[in-house]
């Protein structure tokens, strides 16, 4: 089938380090000052403003921090980076998606958000007119729910996403569409920055030592793979290490030793 | 047939020494350990022993209303499902949820509200599951606790923490923290919490017979109790994420 | 109700298996190797006896109450013990609230013919008075955290705390049960340690105690229920088949297995 050949077969193998947040937990003004809900971040609110994660209180005395996170000054905003939280989908976001469900026009997949993804079939298949026709009517097949199946694996980039509407999504693009192999583990969205680190210094750390294709999505998934199972399993106990020490210093060099380390203990080299 | 050993109380809930039986002074707490973080498939999960009682509390959310017609378009929904275990009492409970945990539920919901920013979230559901697994007096008040240690590990935006507490009246004085027995056998019973962002009540009941003065030095006892209480929780959330900088840290910052 | 199944994804399916047939499981164990058990008794103040056990990261919480009834007419000299699961939502996702659905029962009612065939609990003993006084032993399981394989994790709680109860002691004076200021204990009401090991089954391939992807991704299930020398319960899960071959080298490693866990974790150190 046509559509087959156009498939990706390549593999990602850059991450879309372009796309994530830039890696708040490595940034000089993330201070290590743990905060909670209802912790008051200063008194001063002449000269600071509520950033993200924050509000005034009810009398404008005091800035409040809304989640358990980390403090950071950024000129004169007071920001809490949090170290808990869930995705929300944005448009132009890539994402990892399951497919859970599928009717005759629509797939429904996971995207570890809030709502279900749609995935219309129109959405699947690249526009433009298909080989051999001049004009004429478009092809009545696109509207078919057959590429894909329950359980499969799809990299999808998030078209639309607001309140009220469920997400829309598109396999249709660089990188993106099924993944036949490889496995997907899934860690705590805000720590998905510290997974890329700061001009993605800790991803192509990971990368190189594990000798592993990583991809990091927004919604707190990563597909990997790796030669064999036991760099796949090193590189997901090391993931695993980075996601709970996400908010402490020298982590890179840190993890550098890990995997190093780990790689004498358990015989690989 | 009733149980072989009747779930009887004493006469008088003081001892000799003037202690409480459990031998606690008038306004002392009971013994309080919390974590965070201790149910890996939740969203969300804390974990309390406060005396006798043990209670663990998973928050799922936000996510999609079942039964749908429950969703509301303008805002999301929470909801809070308080269920003791059938061993968690000295007369073995049927398992399905009776009237009063019902009620506690509902309690809980409405105390939770006011701390989270559910107009943010419409069409969603925030669910909180408590379970108490042991129980000996002040359960709702433990729960409540606990539960607003799992919405901030559940990483929801919260203006701030709540704290609960139960103060009573045994022997015609008035005490902080009830137990079972006290709860029990006990002239009044006043379980409250308080949010912390306008310091205001968001769990108020009141049970059994008081005049208004001992109602008003019962409200400045629960407010003591309740910073106590609040410290614990403080620390029970930053803990982990503390332990793991100092071990890192070495002095660095 | 909706049944929000979890959908385990085909590559994660086709990962574990591709692993199995090169004998690798995901977490590095052998075929037929368990996780760590941790248990620990008498947790519950509030129960007769109680046990918090966990089997990797599988928890479960049971708890020991007594109640005295009249007995069954057809057994009027016999007392009663009844066991229930609760899968709670906050062990996972999968569980849904309400009434005790077809997960719930089949936990409860395996580990309840492991233990009833095995002539474990001492029902004959649990009589006060004839035809009118006996008493009822509730066992009641709670999943506190699901990672794969409630039914062992199930099994040895429940006899846990069994073995860790302490029961007051009944006697029929005027008409009525007072107390004889005594209590029984799991020695009197435990007589065998029935122990059940559960097996999974992907492809062809079968190993132990599977974990939580493991278990999502299998075709079927066995657990088989054993005491020192004979089989007590069997119940087949899912849509995978078994040939004979395999049941029967499965039920002998069940004895194995039964012997090895009943050494290893020696459930008697918790009697009281």
């Amino acid at each position: 089938m046509e559509d087959e050949k156009n498939e990706p077969n390549e593999e990602p193998t850059t991450d879309n380090s372009e796309d994530v947040d830039a890696d708040e937990f490595d940034d000089e003004e993330t201070s290590r000052d743990l905060v909670v809900p209802g912790e008051t971040l200063t008194e001063d609110t002449k000269t600071y403003l509520p950033g993200r994660g924050t509000i005034f209180n009810k009398d404008r005395t005091k800035i409040i921090s809304l989640n358990i996170g980390l403090k950071q000054v950024k000129r004169n905003y007071i920001n809490v980076i949090p170290l808990r939280g869930f995705y929300t989908p944005r448009p132009g976001d890539k994402v990892i998606a399951l497919v859970t469900d599928k009717n005759p026009v629509k797939y429904i997949c996971d995207i570890n958000a809030k709502d279900r993804g749609i995935l219309k079939p129109k959405n699947t298949v690249a526009r433009g007119k298909p080989r051999g026709y001049r004009g004429g009517a478009p092809d009545r097949q696109n509207i078919s729910t057959e590429k894909y199946s329950i359980g499969d694996i799809l990299i999808v980039k998030v078209l639309s996403a607001d309140r009220l509407n469920k997400p829309e999504l598109t396999t249709v693009g660089k990188y993106l569409g099924k993944r036949r192999d490889g496995l997907v583990i899934t860690i705590d969205t805000p720590k998905i920055p510290r997974v890329i680190g700061r001009s993605g210094s800790m991803i192509k750390m990971l990368k190189d030592l594990t000798k592993s294709n990583i991809f990091v999505t927004q919604n707190g998934r990563i597909w990997l793979k790796s030669e064999d199972i036991a760099y796949e399993r090193l590189l997901i106990d090391a993931i695993r290490k980075i996601e709970k020490e996400a908010h402490t210093v020298g982590l890179t060099d840190r993890m550098s030793e890990y995997i190093k380390n780990e790689k004498k203990i358990r015989g690989m080299n | 047939m009733p149980l072989i050993i009747k779930d009887e109380y004493p006469e008088k809930l003081f001892r000799e020494d003037g202690k409480r039986l459990d031998g606690r002074d008038k306004n002392e707490l009971r013994p309080i350990k919390m974590e965070v973080g201790v149910l890996e498939n939740a969203d969300g999960s804390a974990y309390l022993e406060w005396g006798n009682n043990k209670i663990y509390c998973a928050v799922y959310g936000p996510r999609e209303v079942h039964p749908h017609h429950l969703a509301k378009p303008d805002r999301g929904i929470l909801r809070v499902f308080y269920r003791m275990a059938t061993f968690s009492v000295f007369e073995r409970k049927r398992p399905a949820p009776g009237r009063r945990e019902k009620e506690v539920s509902m309690v809980i919901t409405d105390c939770l509200k006011p701390v989270l920013f559910l107009e943010l979230y419409p069409g969603t559901s925030f669910e909180v599951y408590i379970n108490v697994l042991d129980a000996d007096g002040g359960t709702r008040c433990a729960c409540t606790t606990v539960a607003a240690l799992a919405l901030a590990d559940a990483g929801i935006p919260m203006r701030s923490l709540v704290t609960a507490v139960a103060i009573g009246k045994i022997d015609g004085e008035l005490i902080t923290d009830l137990s079972g027995i006290e709860d029990k056998a006990g002239e009044a019973d006043l379980p409250c919490a308080l949010t912390w962002f306008n310091e205001e009540l968001s769990l108020l009941q009141f049970d059994g017979k008081m005049d208004l003065d001992e109602f008003n030095k019962s409200l400045t006892l629960a407010k003591e109790a309740l910073s106590k209480i609040y410290e614990i929780q403080l620390n029970a959330l930053k803990k982990k994420y503390i332990e793991i900088q100092e071990e890192y840290s070495g002095g660095e910052k | 109700m909706m049944n929000i199944k979890r959908v385990i994804s085909t590559i994660e399916k086709n990962y574990i298996l591709s692993n199995l047939k090169k004998g690798e499981r995901i977490d590095g164990r052998d075929l037929w190797q368990y996780r760590d058990w941790n248990i620990k008794s008498n947790v519950i103040a509030s129960a007769e006896g109680s046990a918090e056990v966990s089997l990797g990261k599988t928890k479960v919480i049971t708890g020991v109450k007594y109640d005295v009834g009249t007995p069954f007419p057809d057994l009027p000299n016999e007392g009663v013990c009844t066991f229930m699961a609760e899968l709670l939502p906050l062990a996972s996702p999968l569980f849904e609230r309400g009434p005790p659905n077809e997960q719930s029962i089949e936990l409860a009612r395996v580990v309840d013919r492991g233990i009833r065939h095995a002539d474990c609990v001492q029902t004959k003993k649990l009589c006060i008075k004839e035809k009118k006084a006996v008493y009822i032993i509730f066992v009641d399981i709670y999943v506190i955290n699901y990672s794969g394989n409630l039914i062992d994790a199930g099994g040895i709680s429940s006899l846990t705390a069994l073995i860790s109860s302490k029961i007051p002691e009944g006697k029929w004076e005027n008409d009525e049960v007072v107390w004889t200021g005594k209590y029984f204990t799991g020695k009197t009401l435990v007589n065998e340690l029935p122990i059940v090991s559960t097996y999974g089954k992907i492809g062809d391939i079968i190993f132990s105690d599977p974990s939580l992807p493991e278990e999502l991704a299998c075709d079927g299930k066995i657990s088989i229920s054993v005491t020192e020398d004979k089989i007590t319960s069997i119940q087949k899960s899912g849509s995978a088949t078994f040939s004979i071959e395999e049941v029967e080298m499965l039920t002998k490693k069940s004895m194995e297995f039964g012997k090895k866990t009943r050494k290893d974790l020696n459930l008697w150190q918790y009697k009281r």
